[in-house]
């Protein structure tokens, strides 16, 4: 292993070693002590010949290859294989040796992963690419293999890298014409691979995307069955920390929200696409019916765990925070949409004024007879001279029954709503309405995941907190999380 | 002799009343005023209903079933007559009948609770 440090000679593009970006007009070759035929000393500026520095190069490489069994050409090669690749670019011929050393010396690399490194060559070549950020030492270290490498004899072990791997090269390219053809063909090939391991990258970082999303959910779940496992600790009973009812309404809801983002991405391209208003309208009836099956699956609910539902342990903390009833309020809907709804006729807007208007009424009504069951609840276990207990006890469970009748109400008012405004608006209204809505709740559910992961000073934090804030969990992706409610 | 036929609440009984449908007895009140509820007076969701129609201005005539000698009868008539579970609330607006709560709250959003109310007299502009 070579001691000298060659980052420092220019090649590492790193922050530190930024002061030596002067060096890539230097001959990569002359830079490390290879054997340059005069003519090449000419060049200057940042546009190389490549043509000839890469020659120059692989004839080095030849002379070497004629001297040893292990040709280092594809060590040599390479650089100035994929220095051409873009030609009208000033090249910052650095990075190469890097690329090409990791493909090469000593590492662990096995054939493809060779493949890879030379596409990580290849992207580190493309411009504006934050090539800086990617050094590592590593990268340094091979830096420093290869050079020492181009210096001596290579121990390229890199005859598996074929990607753009000259290998007609090897085979016995010793004139200079012979040279210009394969070397165009070579170059064909660098730029084809280039492009295939550029695409490469865009599906794993699209991968990446869809993994940190699904991250972010899974650390929701996590928080919320954490929560519910801290509130309903000490309830006896049942096994887990939540009730089955309350489990199985979760994972519905789960699944509906997912559901929901099928949903919202249909009215998106429905309206996007300037559907017919038959067409659009079959998309808007599926819509209604998506939330219509949230409001059965709700039914089910209460009467399994009412106070699942009541409590709000189902949906989000933001979501919570705004909860009437076990669900979202519908004048509060309302409120919402009035503004973004323009532009509506007359009627429509006495219309959605009317709406507004009932389903407050409505809502006051349900919430006073909430309190009433309250009031009565409190009366049947509050203290007072002690006449029978379990009496008490019996008439306090019948009363708590009730609640369930309030949540089905009060339900069945969103739903109803739901629909009286599907029947006010047109249809093209009415999509980008439920659109509005469904992105409404899935920014107060992302509020909720950023709230969550927000940094912190206190490490004591009892419950939700996700004391690990990752820059994933900071950067919420903007799309997956509008949806749905 | 012959029927009596004005039913006045807990206080006069006809002779033919101890034999009379539950039924007949339910929709003859139910026909008397404009707004009608059958309620129950310890039922929670009966108050709801209650504060609705107030809440609108209408001042609706109460029944509550729990106070009355027969009113289990009506219960039961009025469990039959919903299909239901519930007997209470029950609301009649002019005579007809609009059901327990869910409906009267669906007709209240999809806006035919108020001209029906208008029609029974039991709402003024």
């Amino acid at each position: 292993m070579a001691n000298h440090r060659v980052g420092e000679t220019g090649l590492a593009d790193s922050g530190p070693s930024s002061n030596h970006h002067h060096h890539h007009n230097i001959p990569y070759a002359v830079l490390h002590g290879m054997n340059v035929p005069p003519s090449f000393m000419h060049q200057e500026g940042s546009a190389f010949d490549f043509g000839e520095l890469e020659e120059a190069i692989v004839l080095q490489g030849v002379k070497i290859r004629n001297d040893e069994a292990k040709p280092p050409l594809f060590t040599a090669g390479r650089p100035a294989a994929t220095l051409e690749m873009f030609p009208s670019w000033p090249m910052r011929f650095q990075q190469t040796p890097r690329g090409s050393s990791k493909s090469g010396e000593e590492s662990t690399d096995s054939g493809s992963g060779v493949n890879t490194i030379s596409s990580k060559t290849e992207n580190q070549v493309e411009p504006e690419s934050p090539i800086s950020k990617k050094t590592s030492s590593l990268d340094q270290q091979q830096q420093v293999e290869m050079a020492s490498d181009i210096s001596r004899t290579g121990t390229s072990q890199n005859q598996s890298a074929a990607a753009k791997t000259p290998q007609e090269k090897r085979r016995g390219s010793t004139s200079e014409k012979q040279l210009d053809a394969k070397t165009l063909r070579r170059l064909a090939q660098n730029r084809e691979a280039a492009r295939k391991s550029r695409l490469r990258k865009k599906a794993y970082v699209q991968q990446l995307e869809s993994s940190r999303i699904k991250l972010t959910q899974l650390e929701q779940d996590l928080q919320r069955a954490r929560s519910q496992g801290f509130f309903l600790g000490g309830c006896a009973g049942t096994v887990g920390n939540i009730s089955s009812g309350a489990a199985i309404f979760d994972m519905e809801y789960s699944r509906w929200l997912e559901d929901d983002q099928r949903h919202m991405s249909e009215l998106r391209t429905g309206l996007n696409a300037h559907l017919s208003d038959s067409d659009l309208r079959i998309i808007v009836d599926s819509y209604i019916s998506h939330y219509d099956e949230i409001f059965r699956l709700k039914v089910a609910a209460a009467k399994a765990d009412v106070f699942h539902l009541i409590t709000g342990m189902w949906t989000t903390p933001a979501e919570r925070c705004f909860l009437w009833m076990g669900g979202f309020r519908p004048s509060d809907l309302i409120k919402m949409l009035i503004s973004q709804l323009d532009p509506l006729t007359e009627q429509q807007v006495m219309g959605i004024y009317s709406l507004q208007h009932s389903s407050q009424q409505a809502e006051e009504a349900l919430t006073q007879g909430l309190e009433q069951l309250q009031q009565s609840l409190t009366d049947t276990i509050a203290g007072g001279p002690v006449i029978d207990g379990m009496q008490q006890m019996a008439v306090a469970l019948g009363k708590l029954a009730n609640l369930e009748g309030f949540v089905r109400q009060a339900d069945n008012l969103r739903q109803q709503t739901l629909h009286q405004l599907s029947r006010i608006l047109t249809v093209r209204q009415a999509a980008r309405c439920f659109l509005m809505i469904g992105e409404y709740y899935g920014r107060l559910r992302a509020l909720s995941s950023l709230w969550a992961s927000r940094p912190r000073e206190s490490m004591m934090s009892e419950d939700h907190s996700c004391q690990t804030t990752t820059e994933l969990q900071m950067v919420q992706p903007s799309q997956n999380h509008f949806s749905n409610f | 002799m012959h029927y009596q036929g004005d039913y006045y609440w807990g206080y006069y009984m006809p002779t033919r009343s101890i034999g009379s449908d539950p039924m007949e007895r339910v929709v003859k009140l139910a026909s008397e005023k404009a707004v009608v509820i059958f309620s129950l007076s310890s039922c929670c969701m009966c108050h709801a209903v209650k504060r609705l129609f107030c809440g609108m201005g209408v001042n609706p005539t109460v029944y509550e079933l729990d106070q009355d000698p027969r009113g289990k009868d009506l219960e039961t008539a009025l469990m039959r007559l919903l299909g239901n579970s519930q007997p209470v609330p029950v609301v009649f607006i002019g005579g007809k009948l609009i059901g327990a709560m869910d409906r009267v709250m669906a007709s209240h959003i999809n806006g035919t609770l108020v001209p029906l109310l208008k029609e029974a007299g039991a709402l003024w502009l």
